[in-house]
């Protein structure tokens, strides 16, 4: 049978099924069914097992601190890719495009190679850390953490906001100006109301990269139980001790936390191009 | 008619909305020697102009040719490398454009897209720190001035392209400008609106007699805004005027061309005449600035030309000489005709009829000058003419200006 004969059977057109079913088909097994999973074994021994391993005291503490180191990362990254943005966009200096290549670079690198230099840099014996004293130690701390999530979220503010500040019109700062504004008035009423769109997704973009990092953590971390064990790391320490119950609640909540931010992220879009067209 | 309607009717006359302490009459504005470039490109040179109180001063010229830099000059955006900006009788040159107090009506507007309508025109008394109670006044009293009462809560996107210009407008004035700046405030909108928006706000600064500049390189949109016009060409200014006057006295061949169809025919000052081929322009007036033997241009409208198929033409018109039209056309308001000029004819014999057959139009050879000129209706309908006909030609107005053979030899 020719293709072209099943294309149209009496005016119905078959492609259409046909190919949303074979799309549904691969992403069946590959992303659908594993996801499904985490819910299905991690509820089927009731609720209350779920819940008790949910509320354990290292679970309760893993995802604590998973939320408040990535909390500051992402402070941190907003802030200062919303200030080089503006730099970069503003000002043409000699090198600034490998300046923004720079800035770019951390999502580029593996995880554990970005977890492995903030090692050497920070380590008892490294670099900065072997000026620090057996108290000032940074590593194996929750200060670790927030360094390597800052370090491997780095990009992902400033890569949301430059676009941005890029297409905006510079008669608007010119016009506040010409209105008698200082610069931080015009920044402050006029360029960041405009920017407010990019700044929370690239705050929602950057803590979801954060919440789920593991290969640098891992690393500067030292994993300890109750201390520097953020939630992906007690996914992966409750496994190997065979305790599929608490990993799973665990991995339910992230999965779930995930899915809640990139579906604000989406729907939000409609948003902000409500907000552009203002613009 | 329509500028009246779009008056508010009761908007307090005696409230104005310039800096209060220039009620006197003088200068408002002062540009002295601007030059400017841009790497090795130079925009302006030796730019100067004054704007009166008051007064709306029009700055024309084709696009690159420097107009822009100009106004942000003013405004303070730009630094010019040589020469002064006074506003007020102040040295303004090395002050930031926050401290200028200067009103610029951007192309675009550029409303700030996140603020209300009242916002956006309180946005410089907020600023300035000025009481609530003041605020909310002067925001209400020009809401009423622009007639945007009933969308001061809108935000700009909710609002046409001439609502948006009043905001723009009323967003300046709230902190008194020192002066208006518009940059081709019209260029935005479609044909009609152009023309109605022109008519509002030239009955907008009437009223609150702020001194303006505009810019643009529509000049119709320039006759009818300017007190003065200022025409800029490749950077400097060819010539500043009343509209009267740079239509009617061009000072130079671009003046001429740029402010309307223009005619230009060479030829050369004798006896109080112009010689133009074989024809002899009477211009005892006109050519008094000019030595006996120089090259000239004779420029002239193509509104100012009048011909007649008997050879007597009107009072005052004088003659130029015979042509034979070539073709007719009807442009709506008024018609058309292009016309070949016979200037190779020698002096007229003595029993030679005054419409001497002239043959310049034949498929083998096409001689004689071409020019334009229009008649409006009334005179197309009673005398009516065709492709052929010959004509006598004369000119009610022209001008005659040096003809320079390099264009920099002024």
């Amino acid at each position: 049978m020719k293709i072209a004969s099943i294309r149209h059977v009496r005016g119905f057109d078959v492609a259409r099924p046909v190919s949303i079913g074979v799309m549904l088909g691969i992403m069946l097994p590959l992303v659908l069914l594993p996801l499904l999973s985490i819910f299905i074994y991690g509820t089927n021994k009731g609720l209350g097992v779920f819940w008790s391993s949910l509320v354990a005291p290292d679970a309760i503490f893993a995802l604590k601190l998973s939320m408040v180191t990535s909390f500051w990362a992402t402070v941190f990254n907003v802030f200062f890719g919303l200030f080089a943005a503006y730099v970069l966009s503003r000002y043409d200096f000699w090198g600034s495009n490998a300046v923004i290549v720079t800035i770019s670079l951390p999502t580029a690198i593996p995880t554990a190679v970005a977890g492995f230099a903030l090692l050497l840099l920070w380590g008892k014996y490294g670099m900065i850390g072997k000026f620090l004293s057996e108290e000032q130690q940074i590593m194996f701390t929750p200060y670790a953490i927030i360094l390597a999530n800052i370090f491997v979220t780095f990009p992902l503010a400033f890569g949301v906001i430059k676009p941005v500040f890029d297409t905006m019109s510079r008669s608007l700062e010119e016009a506040s100006a010409t209105i008698g504004a200082t610069r931080w008035q015009t920044f402050w009423h006029v360029t960041l109301p405009s920017l407010r769109g990019a700044i929370v997704s690239g705050a929602l973009l950057t803590f979801a990269r954060a919440v789920g990092e593991f290969g640098s953590t891992i690393l500067v971390s030292g994993n300890l139980a109750g201390r520097t064990q953020t939630a992906p790391l007690y996914i992966f320490a409750k496994f190997n001790e065979g305790q599929i119950e608490a990993a799973n609640a665990i991995a339910i909540v992230l999965a779930l936390l995930s899915f809640v931010i990139f579906s604000v992220l989406f729907f939000a879009r409609d948003w902000f191009e409500f907000e552009a067209q203002e613009v | 008619m329509i500028a009246k309607m779009a008056l508010a009717p009761d908007v307090d006359p005696h409230v104005s909305w310039a800096p209060e302490r220039e009620q006197r009459t003088g200068v408002a504005a002062s540009v002295q020697g601007i030059s400017k470039s841009f790497r090795k490109a130079r925009v302006l040179e030796d730019v100067t102009f004054d704007v009166a109180e008051g007064e709306s001063l029009v700055l024309l010229g084709a696009s690159g040719s420097g107009k822009t830099t100009i106004l942000r000059i003013i405004a303070g955006l730009e630094q010019p490398d040589k020469g002064r900006v006074i506003l007020h009788g102040k040295d303004v040159t090395d002050l930031p454009a926050r401290e200028r107090g200067v009103g610029v009506i951007f192309q675009a507007y550029a409303l700030f897209p996140r603020m209300t309508v009242e916002k956006n025109i309180g946005y410089g008394l907020k600023i300035r720190r000025r009481p609530r109670k003041e605020r909310r006044e002067t925001v209400d009293r020009l809401l009423k001035l622009v007639r945007l009462e009933e969308h001061r809560k809108k935000l700009p996107w909710q609002l046409s392209g001439g609502q948006q210009q009043r905001v723009a407008i009323a967003r300046t004035l709230a902190y008194k400008p020192q002066v208006l700046l518009f940059d081709e405030p019209f260029g935005a909108l479609d044909a009609q609106t152009r023309v109605r928006l022109r008519r509002e706000i030239r009955a907008l600064l009437r009223q609150v007699k702020v001194p303006s500049v505009f810019i643009t390189h529509d000049q119709e949109e320039a006759l009818e805004l300017g007190d003065r016009i200022a025409v800029l060409n490749e950077g400097h200014l060819e010539q500043v005027g009343t509209p009267h006057e740079v239509y009617n006295q061009p000072a130079t061949e671009y003046v001429a061309t740029f402010l309307g169809a223009a005619n230009l025919l060479l030829g050369v000052v004798t006896q109080g005449c112009v010689e133009i081929g074989s024809a002899r322009l009477p211009a005892a007036k006109e050519t008094t600035r000019f030595r006996e033997g120089q090259s000239v241009k004779v420029v002239f409208r193509p509104e100012d030309v009048c011909i007649s198929q008997d050879a007597n033409l009107p009072e005052g018109c004088r003659r130029l000489a015979n042509g034979v039209i070539e073709e007719v056309s009807f442009v709506g308001a008024y018609e058309r005709l292009n016309i070949r000029l016979d200037l190779t004819h020698g002096p007229q014999a003595e029993n030679e009829a005054p419409l001497y057959h002239v043959i310049i139009n034949t498929p083998e050879r096409m001689t004689g000058v071409p020019i334009m000129v229009t008649r409006p209706k009334p005179e197309a309908n009673t005398t009516r003419y065709k492709a052929g006909d010959r004509v006598a030609v004369g000119l009610t107005s022209f001008s005659v200006l040096p003809n320079y053979t390099l264009a920099r030899q002024r």
